[in-house]
């Protein structure tokens, strides 16, 4: 079972939001939706929604046309924050998980269980316009889960949270996943996904770039990274000069190098040792998650997209 | 078209009940309501007491009533009769002028054109009673065509003292009094009693200023209400809650509701002040001449005025809640709904018109108009000048317009709701309604 985005297309005006998007979410998985503004995600989570209708392609739930499924499949957070500002929490918490089928008592439960899970019970007789915005921000967390939806998408759920309450939302997100719930994380916090997504799919411009198990697409570049401590100070921006090396990030002991794909690490080790250094630390890994997104996109993630105008030469067609 | 096979079961309720029910409890609970609930009520009841309070004003309003009879003797001594009488029960020595006319054409006319307030035609008939006609001028209120009726009573009974008693063959016999328009509204025909017009009216004054103050308010709470949803942003959560239908459906029921309530709650204080208004006049000593102010107020009436308030309204919040989708800010609001407040206005005028008695062919027209027959209609029906067929086809037409709106509402409302920080033209409105709904 799994949730099958197969060829979406949505266009508004001059813009082609979504081109022929495919990506393949399995089930009970945190799955990470990276990309920059603009690059389709909302609108990705609106047609499953069912708020907007795609111009073509299907999106499936264990076979099931999403048009069919119940609207209580699906939990969502969106990125724009927003609440009743005059109600209780509770009776906020009870309205949208009644518009999602729960009875009124079943509502009151969860919403309280909920509360006193994130630390925050005295919160229900509380008005939501009287929290802060973080607070009010995992209040909309909750509005999202209190109806125990199958599908949760998340878009953007950390932004604008402190540490701590991070924390907490990390964690429900975790519970939720071990209780066999899907998770959709849209977001381009790289180091997010990379903690918490098993899959993950990037899409630029409205086309998925690459959408595999996280690990897999790290390797997918088939670059390599190469983390080097040396046991005291030492002018180390000569290994940019080897070839196939760069380095990422430059230190007084340490540096973060870059190998190109066919680069052996071992040769970068046998370099510094040629040249007398002494090693405290020597460490090969995959390239992060944001190397990865800019060698497969060509610009970072925090670049906007939006309104970027539709392409209609298939010859501009950046490779997949 | 044909139905979509893909399309989930998403019936329209109970989702609809529970948007309607947090709009309704909301809205019952917020301060603005309760404080219009007692500013409108308070209104109400002042306008109900408006009669009283004219009354009180116009204590030394002069009205001049021609006395046309078929011999100079009875003329003459109606003449000076209704003086004396009308002077003591209702009014200062000088608040009467009763003149002595011959030319019954000429009175008419001189009523019709407003130089007389009434004329008043006395004859006797072969057994010695007299029959008396009133002719009422515009300017002549309900409360003086009674002190009129009075007047005839105590002109009858003196000539009978005079003329019939000595004999002891003739029991007193009661004048008759027919009380005739000489330029107020008819009903099929036949003139309504001027006590019943004024009555009438003024019970359509009062209802009519409230439908309209209610179903613009109430459109607005609608507008607001979305447009509010989409600033706080809570929009994008509801929109994956409940379909549209299912929110701006329940939005339109529970601001109704929440509308229906503060109705009654408004209009019972003011029936109950026109219910009470003769005891209250006799008490202030303007005499008994108060009208019955509810005359006009059969349950065929009520009934009438209920359904178009409930029509009425629903279709201009349906609109309204479409006009609130396309703003991103409750400020921006005005600009977007002047139109639909204009065309409210544009009704509510013809209303005053028509309720004044005059009927064009242009407010026939309009009675049948869906955005101005909850108010012109009605208001043809205060003054009894529908026939049953108006009725069925006017209503019809607002249900039928309703239905309409209701379908285009929610396919605006659906793209509208998503529409942030950009004016809405109407070629992006008529592409919203004419795409696939989602």
């Amino acid at each position: 079972m799994s949730l099958i985005i197969d060829g979406l297309s949505k266009r508004f005006d001059r813009i082609q939001a979504l081109d022929q998007l495919s990506i393949e979410v399995p089930a009970g998985q945190i799955f990470g939706l990276l990309g920059a503004n603009g690059a389709g995600k909302t609108t990705v989570m609106r047609i499953a929604l069912g708020v907007l209708r795609a111009d073509a392609g299907t999106i499936t739930w264990g076979g099931t046309d999403h048009r069919r499924l119940q609207r209580s499949t699906w939990g969502y957070l969106p990125e724009e924050r927003g609440l009743y500002p005059k109600m209780t929490v509770l009776d906020e918490l009870v309205f949208f998980a009644r518009l999602h089928g729960a009875s009124t008592g079943q509502a009151i439960r969860d919403a309280n269980g909920w509360l006193t899970r994130l630390r925050v019970p005295e919160f229900a007789s509380r008005r939501c316009g009287e929290l802060s915005k973080g607070n009010q921000q995992k209040v909309q967390f909750l509005a999202s889960v209190i109806h125990d939806p199958d599908i949760l998408l998340l878009d953007e759920p950390f932004t604008g949270l402190d540490p701590v309450n991070v924390v907490l939302i990390r964690q429900a997100i975790l519970e939720l996943r071990e209780r066999g719930k899907t998770i959709v994380l849209s977001t381009h916090q790289m180091e997010t996904v990379e903690a918490l997504c098993e899959t993950i799919a990037i899409i630029d411009l409205g086309r998925t770039v690459i959408n595999g198990p996280l690990r897999d697409v790290k390797r997918s570049t088939g670059r390599q990274s190469v983390i080097l401590a040396l046991d005291g100070p030492a002018d180390l921006s000569w290994l940019g000069d080897l070839p196939g090396v760069s380095i990422l990030r430059p230190g007084v002991d340490r540096v973060e190098l870059d190998l190109e794909p066919g680069t052996d690490p071992d040769g970068v080790l046998a370099a510094v040792v040629a040249r007398g250094a002494r090693v405290r630390h020597f460490e090969v890994a995959d390239p992060t998650l944001e190397q990865v997104f800019i060698e497969l996109v060509g610009h970072g993630a925090a670049d906007d997209e939006t309104l970027r105008p539709a392409r209609t030469d298939p010859a501009e067609e950046p490779a997949a | 078209m044909t139905p979509d096979r893909t399309a989930r079961h998403d019936p329209t309720f109970p989702n609809t009940r529970i948007v309607a029910r947090r709009e309704f409890v909301e809205r019952v609970r917020s301060r603005p309501y309760a404080a219009s609930t007692v500013l409108l009520a308070t209104l109400a009841v002042f306008v109900a007491f408006l009669p009283i309070i004219i009354r009180l004003a116009d204590r030394d309003t002069t009205t001049t009533i021609a006395v046309v009879a078929d011999d100079a003797a009875l003329a003459g001594r109606a003449s000076s009769v209704m003086r004396s009488v009308l002077s003591t029960s209702g009014g200062t020595p000088d608040s009467w002028v009763f003149e002595v006319e011959t030319d019954r054409e000429a009175v008419r006319t001189a009523v019709g054109e407003g130089r007389l307030d009434g004329a008043l035609f006395a004859t006797r008939d072969a057994s010695g009673r007299l029959d008396f006609t009133f002719i009422t001028g515009q300017g002549l209120g309900a409360d003086r065509t009674q002190l009129v009726a009075i007047g005839t009573f105590a002109v009858a009974f003196l000539e009978w003292t005079e003329r019939v008693q000595p004999s002891g063959a003739v029991p007193f016999l009661p004048p008759t009094l027919d009380v005739l328009a000489g330029a107020g509204p008819t009903s099929g025909g036949t003139p309504l009693g001027a006590g019943e017009i004024a009555s009438r009216q003024l019970l359509g004054t009062v209802l009519i200023v409230v439908l309209f103050l209610t179903m613009v308010i109430y459109g607005m709470w609608v507008a607001a209400g979305v447009a509010a949803e989409k600033e706080t942003r809570v929009m994008e959560l509801l929109i994956s809650a409940a379909s549209p239908r299912q929110l701006v459906l329940g939005k339109v029921l529970g601001i109704g509701l929440a509308g229906l309530l503060q109705y009654v709650t408004i209009l019972l204080p003011a029936v109950l002040a026109l219910a009470l208004q003769r005891p209250i006049g006799e008490a202030l000593g303007l005499g008994s001449g108060i009208t019955p102010p509810l005359w006009g107020l059969t349950p065929a009436f009520a009934v009438a005025y209920g359904t178009y308030f409930v029509l009425g309204f629903t279709l201009y919040a349906l609109i309204y809640a479409a006009a609130g989708s396309l703003v991103s800010r409750v400020e921006d609001l005005q600009v977007i709904a002047l139109p639909m407040s204009l065309i409210g206005i544009a009704g509510y005028l013809q209303a005053v018109i028509a309720l004044s008695g005059g009927l064009s062919t242009f407010l026939r027209v309009s009675s049948f108009v869906p955005f101005w027959s909850p108010f012109v209609m009605f208001s043809r029906l205060t003054v009894g000048r529908v026939e049953p067929w108006e009725l069925v086809l006017s209503i019809g037409l607002l249900v039928l317009t309703i239905a309409l709106a209701a379908a285009l509402a929610i396919r605006v409302y659906a793209a509208g709701v998503l529409l942030y920080g950009q004016r809405p033209g109407l070629g992006k409105i008529l592409r919203a309604v004419l795409s696939p709904a989602a």
